[in-house]
């Protein structure tokens, strides 16, 4: 069982550094420039004899390379969406359950009205408000996953400031944001690690169904979403052009939520009594 | 526990759910089998009206579903390479004057005899750019329209008009009592001549149709047409396949091998008229400059993109028109690809570190139309410009804060149903007509003049050559392709394909 679990962290481990390597060593790693069009060699099936490992999409551009080049964007909206959200759920989620009261009453309510929202539609709503751009998109992302860290971090401190450790901190005259910062949060670290790499696949996602609409970022950037669009009208004629981004975005969120369910697994007080 | 407290025991609930699975793929099967019948054809097409003002657009695929409910005066007949009266029994061009005679006994869908008062107020509101019409430039040459008795109506014009026949051409006549009577509401109560009437229509949903059954007119065989706006390739073809619509337009040519194949579809081709091209303003920088324009010219590889992207079903076009289009000059060619001459001009411009410019388009609305422009980007990078992709709503693009509006600087725009270079030329680049290209050229408009009042189509031909010449020089555009028009349809429906894009139910007929 405990071995098992381990498995799962590796394994989601080694497909997230996999990924890191990409976006990082893009450059070094894509036999070709992902932007160049071939007319002359457009839709070539994949040969991994040949010099297109994954084959050519519609404009004769090389897919493995655009793949590549594709995981930076999704490295890099999922992170910083991830970071930003953390940051600002974690804070009014931290604030609000050791407070309670009013900043809990307001809190609240706004988790409430976000939570109402499907996220994918207010995603949209809001890319279509702020425009194309990696930026709005990490925005428009963020401002629909913080409510999950929030929550999850103000249950979590709920609970924790009634602990005798906070009760005694407090008795030794320990000031309310010292104790919150030093005695409450590291305990809530373990779930809001869990929920950032649950966040972390949801957001990679987004941004593909992003791009795929068209919503995402600017045209000429390679993405996996925008990929997926761009073949789906060759389907029938061109598999690969399919086939392929969408077996990278299918191996990142299966990597990340393995490597999320295994660190759940890790930190859950009650499996790690078995 | 009793079983009515329950509501459903689950073998009840089994067997329902089975009975209901079975119909569901039993009504699937009918509809497989059947594909298009009598009663309705469905059409899922590119373009369909985006409002139910008649004249608030210029397209020919829209004219082709308003066309069903109206009626225009005449209509080119492709085959004959001449004008057929529709309402128009005769016409005679008498020097400042067109005389139309109108056909006796054609009533309006409300009973209402057609009268030359219709055409009158028709052309009128075409004529009201306020009040919403993108058409009223077919008519800035006539000062009056003159109605002398019930059917002959007459177009005085500043100056004799030799083309007038092209302006009529898609001008659509609405009932007047009619439109008196519904006042503000007009538009929701389309009342015309055609052989169809009109049910209903949802912007972005369906535009809908049934027969007329007392056309003066021969009978269609389809009893009602349903026009859906469908922007994307696939989703046409896959509904197609799928038996969800009868007939599609813009099948992408990769697909058509494959369509062949089909044990239900057929697919039917023709040259298209539309003329695709990339049109500048020049009200904008930095193509208010000539050798900015020129330098264009020279990055994009049209013949390329016929032959990649198009797989080769269509040709580049040569000069500022296609080889088959009156006015054509066979002497002309087109800037040859060449991205160093493009730089070497950029540079002469003052452009030598790069031109940043954006290439505004709307994505669906033409055949593989984001591709093209993708590769234009690609190909205008080579020759030194930097190429920003705006894909934007048709209804936004067309409108007045886009092209219409004279909002766009350089843009990836067809012109449909061009037969005489004169449409495009007054159209585009005679001084005033339109805003979408801001263009201005004494010498060109002086062209146009003379050739709009020459009968004679030898010395029309020679003048409009002259004037394709200055606006090949000045650039003011640059000239793509003409492609095939492909159709997908049902095995079962026979239409007689029209190269203009025009849909019409009553040419069609179902076995």
């Amino acid at each position: 069982m405990r071995r098992f679990r381990y498995f799962k962290v590796f394994a989601g481990g080694v497909i997230l550094v996999g990924l890191v390597v990409c976006g990082v060593a893009a450059p070094l790693l894509a036999p070709f420039d992902p932007q160049e069009q071939r007319l002359e060699a457009r839709l070539q099936p994949p040969a991994w004899s040949g010099v297109h490992w994954l084959g050519t999409d519609n404009l004769g551009r090389d897919i493995l390379s655009r793949i590549i080049y594709g995981s930076r964007i999704s490295l890099l909206v999922g992170a910083t969406t991830v970071i930003l959200a953390g940051v600002v759920g974690c804070f009014l989620g931290a604030i609000a359950g050791y407070f309670g009261r009013g900043i809990d009453e307001i809190v609240g309510k706004v988790t409430e009205i976000f939570l109402a929202f499907p996220f994918l539609l207010l995603a949209i709503a809001l890319m279509a408000f702020l425009g194309q751009g990696i930026v709005n998109i990490i925005l428009a992302l963020m401002m629909s996953r913080w409510v999950q860290y929030c929550r999850v971090v103000r249950g979590e401190v709920l609970s924790l400031k009634e602990r005798d450790f906070v009760t005694a901190a407090k008795a030794l005259g320990g000031k309310d944001f010292y104790i919150l910062l030093r005695h409450v949060a590291p305990n809530t670290l373990p779930s809001v690690t869990v929920v950032a790499t649950f966040a972390m696949a949801i957001v990679i996602i987004s941004e593909a169904s992003l791009s795929f609409l068209g919503l995402g970022v600017p045209a000429y950037i390679p993405t996996w979403g925008s990929m997926l669009s761009e073949g789906r009208s060759y389907m029938s004629r061109a598999p690969w052009l399919t086939i392929f981004p969408g077996l990278a975005i299918f191996i990142t969120v299966f990597g990340i939520n393995l490597l999320g369910d295994g660190l759940r697994d890790l930190f859950d007080p009650k499996l790690q009594r078995q | 526990m009793k079983k009515s407290a329950r509501g459903l025991s689950r073998r009840q609930f089994l067997k329902s759910t089975a009975a209901a699975a079975a119909v569901t793929a039993a009504a699937e099967f009918v509809r497989d089998a059947f594909a298009a019948t009598r009663d309705r054809i469905t059409i899922y097409h590119s373009s369909v009206a985006d409002s139910l003002h008649p004249y608030k657009h210029s397209s020919s695929p829209i004219y082709g579903q308003w066309q069903h409910i109206f009626e225009p005066l005449v209509e080119y007949n492709y085959k004959r390479k001449d004008y057929d009266g529709v309402l128009a029994e005769s016409w005679q061009f008498d020097g400042k004057r067109w005389v139309m005679k109108l056909k006796k006994g054609i009533k309006f869908h409300n009973g209402a005899p057609l009268t030359s008062k219709d055409v009158a107020f028709s052309i009128e509101r075409m004529k009201d750019e306020k009040g919403g019409s993108l058409q009223g430039s077919n008519f800035k040459d006539v000062t009056e329209i003159q109605t002398p008795d019930d059917l002959t109506a007459i177009f005085v014009t500043k100056q004799p008009l030799a083309i007038f026949l092209d302006r009529l051409e898609n001008r659509f006549i609405i009932n007047k009592g009619a439109v008196e009577k519904y006042g503000a509401d007009w538009e929701q109560h389309p009342v015309g001549t055609g052989p169809y009437r009109f049910v209903s229509y949802q912007r972005g949903g369906n535009f809908v149709f049934t027969r007329n059954d007392d056309y003066w007119g021969g009978k269609a065989s389809v009893k009602e047409a349903v026009f859906k706006k469908v922007t994307e390739d696939a989703a046409r073809l896959a509904a197609l396949e799928a038996g969800q619509c009868d007939f599609i337009n813009n099948v992408p040519v990769h697909e058509v091998a494959r369509l062949e194949r089909h044990p239900r579809v057929k697919v039917d081709k023709v040259e298209g008229l539309r003329m695709f091209f990339l049109a500048f303003n020049v009200a904008y920088k930095p193509f208010d400059n000539k050798l900015v324009r020129q330098a264009a010219n020279y990055a994009v590889d049209a013949d390329s993109i016929v032959k990649n992207i198009f797989e080769g079903i269509g040709y580049a076009n040569q000069g500022p028109v296609g080889v088959n289009v009156v006015g054509a000059d066979p002497k002309l060619k087109r800037y040859p690809y060449d991205p160093n001459k493009a730089k070497e001009l950029l540079a002469a411009a003052g452009y030598a570190n790069g031109c940043d410019v954006k290439l505004y388009y709307s994505s669906g609305r033409y055949p593989k139309d984001t591709e093209v422009c993708q590769v234009v980007a690609a190909q205008m990078a080579k020759g030194g410009f930097r190429v920003d992709l705006v894909s934007q709503e048709w209804a936004i693009f067309w409108e007045t804060t886009g092209v219409n509006g004279g909002k766009l600087p350089f843009y990836y725009i067809g012109r449909g149903s061009l037969t005489d270079a004169d449409t495009l030329y007054d159209q585009y680049f005679r001084t005033g007509t339109t805003k979408r290209t801001g263009y201005s050229n004494a010498d060109v408009d002086k062209l146009v003049d003379e050739e709009q009042k020459t009968p004679d189509m030898k010395k029309r031909t020679a003048i409009l050559q002259q004037a394709g010449k200055i606006i090949m020089d000045e650039a003011p555009f640059i000239p793509l392709y003409n492609l095939a028009d492909i159709y997908g349809m049902a095995k079962n429906v026979n239409w007689k394909i029209r190269p203009d894009e025009k849909v019409l139910t009553w040419d069609m007929a179902v076995k």
